[in-house]
């Protein structure tokens, strides 16, 4: 297959503030294969939105980087002068979370998509406005011909994000990164948008990245799904090997929280225990060890290292779920009705 | 729009009716216009004793051919002083409405002759103090929000809290002092000779007033920036591959002009009459020193002319600055 496209290794982002350093990201190892769809997935604050701006270059200026980011044989993170006019934008592009809030109030629809046109391919304004009516037009906004001289305000929540998605998809790049590109809309809307996205996709031979804090939306979407937790990657597999045989427990908590349809109703969905971890100047532990059912001594020693299967599975937990180890450490648990970091568990909870 | 303009009539004509009113009421209960025309014995209760049997009127004051209760008599009548305040307010009122603003109990001028002459040069003083303001402060602001907490953010901050702090008065007198009597590199006062002469004296005084509100104003842009930066827009346009400098001019700048805009219509009005130290130490003739002569002497017709001129200007300012919003923000056009 040749290199990937886009390589990710060790990334660690911390932001210095007054009450400590906040470890946002530390230590992440992803790689993306040309039109690949990679899903990164995470609770608020496990680092999956920082990684992404980190790939933006659309940190904060106080933010310490360290780590090495190759994309399409850039460093991502010393692009050369000339190159970096026209590489954000054109080569790599992000939509945002709420398109309420991602489109500039005081523009009109169309200049908000022809500004990158002219700016990135010198299109004059009569070509500019033309592609940017096809664009909407390809992205599914009805009577594209009107929109484009609409303010965003005059539009409904999903078509705003379908005008985002125009915007973003403008100069034809060849990664988009899509944070939480759904969260903000109504649920109806919200599959008729991930739909579109990977179509767009699939027809233009376009890798993705999509960060969500909902399984359910990676499945079916996903090449290949990455669990993040604290800062860290803890879980990479294949999306249907994650859904049928994850080995975190945290992946496994997850699963557990949404509903599924091969599941008797009223099956009760089962809360993660505890808090998400604390980020400014975190323990030389497995940050889940707190809220993990199958945590043991030894988690709380040393960080997990990644482990599994380089490039198919990897994991980083020293007792996984669904193996051997892993049942020990449960069982070892559920008789002592109580995990060594003091997390009470009982007997019936997740062992079917 | 139609509407919207009539809207703005009915709030003038309020604005100018409470505001005269109160001018004019306060006028009347703190001074007597007849002592600055006759002297001081109009200010005592003389006549009323005199009237009253209890002392002569004595030839002494002003005219020895004739008692000073009867030229004071007479000087009432002529100025309509005798009349009670509230029917005085309506007859100025009514003249007011033809467009006859009243003379000048010192100078026998026509009102509306005085403000022809002095309100052009305060007028002028105030539209290049705006320009100055907005040149300054609005490529500083964009500056310091665009680098702020560096060093340049750093230095404007100080220099914006020391234009602040320091009053019009000492900073006229220090720059009149440096630019234009130590070295002469601008005139010291006003010169009416041509537009030339007029726009060249007035640089000094309107760079003093004009810095004084770029000061606010870049604060209060920069404020506004740092929060519009913080928005989705911004990163959107930032991963749209836009510099910096087209994101800041062209996407943070115009939702982030709210404040400014507004700060802008009140000092506009503000400016219009009250440059009055300003123009005091530049000598300049203008409308804000008539006004403390006029206020000084009682001299009722100019100070309530001038306040008309004045609120009206107001009003008008900020029925544009209103228009203004509409045009910086589609949505308030919508609603």
């Amino acid at each position: 297959m040749g290199d990937p496209q886009l390589t990710v290794e060790d990334l660690y982002v911390r932001f210095p503030t007054s009450r400590g350093t906040v470890e946002a990201v530390n230590g992440v190892n992803f790689t993306l294969e040309k039109g690949q769809m990679l899903g990164i997935v995470g609770e608020s604050g496990s680092g999956k939105s920082v990684t992404a701006k980190t790939l933006m270059n659309l940190l904060p200026r106080t933010a310490e980087v360290d780590g090495n980011i190759t994309f399409e044989g850039d460093d991502v993170r010393a692009v050369a002068k000339e190159r970096r006019k026209h590489f954000w934008g054109v080569k790599m592009t992000m939509v945002f979370q709420d398109p309420m809030t991602s489109l500039n109030p005081v523009k009109r629809c169309g200049e908000q998509i022809t500004e990158t046109l002219r700016y990135h391919l010198g299109d004059d304004k009569a070509t500019a406005r033309k592609k940017a009516i096809d664009l909407l037009e390809q992205v599914g906004v009805p009577e594209p011909a009107k929109r484009v001289d609409q303010y965003p305000h005059e539009l409904s929540g999903g078509l705003r994000q379908r005008v985002v998605i125009a915007m973003a998809l403008a100069c034809e790049p060849s990664l988009l990164i899509a944070d939480e590109p759904t969260t903000a809309v109504d649920v109806t809307v919200q599959k008729r948008l991930l739909d579109l996205l990977d179509g767009l996709r699939r027809d233009r031979g376009m890798s993705m990245i999509l960060i969500t804090h909902d399984l359910g939306v990676a499945r079916g979407r996903c090449d290949d799904v990455a669990v993040m937790y604290g800062g860290r990657l803890v879980e990479r597999a294949p999306t249907e090997t994650l859904f049928a045989d994850s080995r975190h427990p945290y992946t496994e908590a997850l699963l557990r929280t949404i509903p599924r349809i091969d599941q008797p109703s009223h099956t009760r969905l089962e809360p993660i225990a505890g808090r998400p971890p604390e980020l400014i100047d975190p323990a030389e532990e497995c940050a889940f060890a707190p809220r993990c059912r199958y945590a043991q001594p030894d988690c709380l020693g040393t960080i997990p290292p990644v482990g599994g299967v380089r490039g198919q599975h990897e994991f980083a937990c020293f007792h996984p779920a669904n193996t051997e180890r892993g049942r020990q450490a449960l069982d070892a648990n559920l008789a002592a009705g109580q995990t060594v970091t003091g997390l009470q568990i009982q007997a019936n909870a997740g062992v079917n | 729009m139609a509407r919207f303009i009539a809207r703005r009539v009915v709030q003038l004509i309020l604005v100018l009716l409470s505001v005269t009113f109160i001018a004019f009421g306060a006028l009347n209960f703190l001074g007597d216009p007849l002592v600055n025309i006759v002297g001081p014995l109009a200010a005592i209760d003389y006549c009323d004793e005199v009237e009253a049997g209890l002392r002569e009127d004595s030839y002494t004051s002003i005219n020895n051919s004739r008692g000073d209760c009867e030229i004071i008599g007479e000087a009432k009548a002529d100025f309509g002083l005798d009349k009670p305040v509230i029917q005085r307010y309506f007859t100025w009122l009514g003249n007011i409405i033809t467009g006859d603003l009243g003379t000048s109990f010192q100078t026998q001028l026509p009102v509306s002759e005085i403000i022809a002459q002095k309100l052009p040069k305060s007028l002028m003083l105030m539209v290049m103090a705006q320009i100055i303001a907005l040149a300054v402060a609005i490529p500083v602001g964009v500056y310091s929000a665009y680098r702020a907490g560096r060093a340049v953010d750093r230095a404007t901050s100080v220099a914006s809290f020391g234009l602040l702090s320091i009053p019009n008065f000492a900073f006229g007198v220090i720059v009149l002092q440096f630019f234009a009597l130590r070295n002469q590199w601008l005139p010291a006062s006003f010169d009416d000779t041509s537009i030339g002469t007029r726009i060249h004296s007035l640089i000094l005084p309107a760079t003093v007033l004009g810095l004084g509100i770029a000061a606010t104003y870049q604060r209060l842009l920069r404020t506004d920036l740092l929060t519009t930066l913080q928005e989705d827009f911004v990163h959107m346009a930032r991963a749209k591959g836009m510099t910096d400098r087209h994101i800041m001019t062209r996407h943070a700048l115009r939702p982030s002009l709210f404040s400014l805009i507004t700060v802008f219509g009140v000092s506009t009005g503000a400016l219009i009459g009250g440059s009055l130290v300003i123009e005091g130490i530049f000598s300049i003739p203008g409308i804000g020193s008539e006004i403390v002569t006029a206020v000084v002497r009682d001299d009722f017709p100019v100070v309530l002319g001038s306040v008309v001129v004045i609120a009206t200007g107001f009003v008008v300012i900020n029925f544009f600055v209103d228009l203004l919003y509409t045009w910086l923000d589609p949505r308030v056009r919508a609603s």
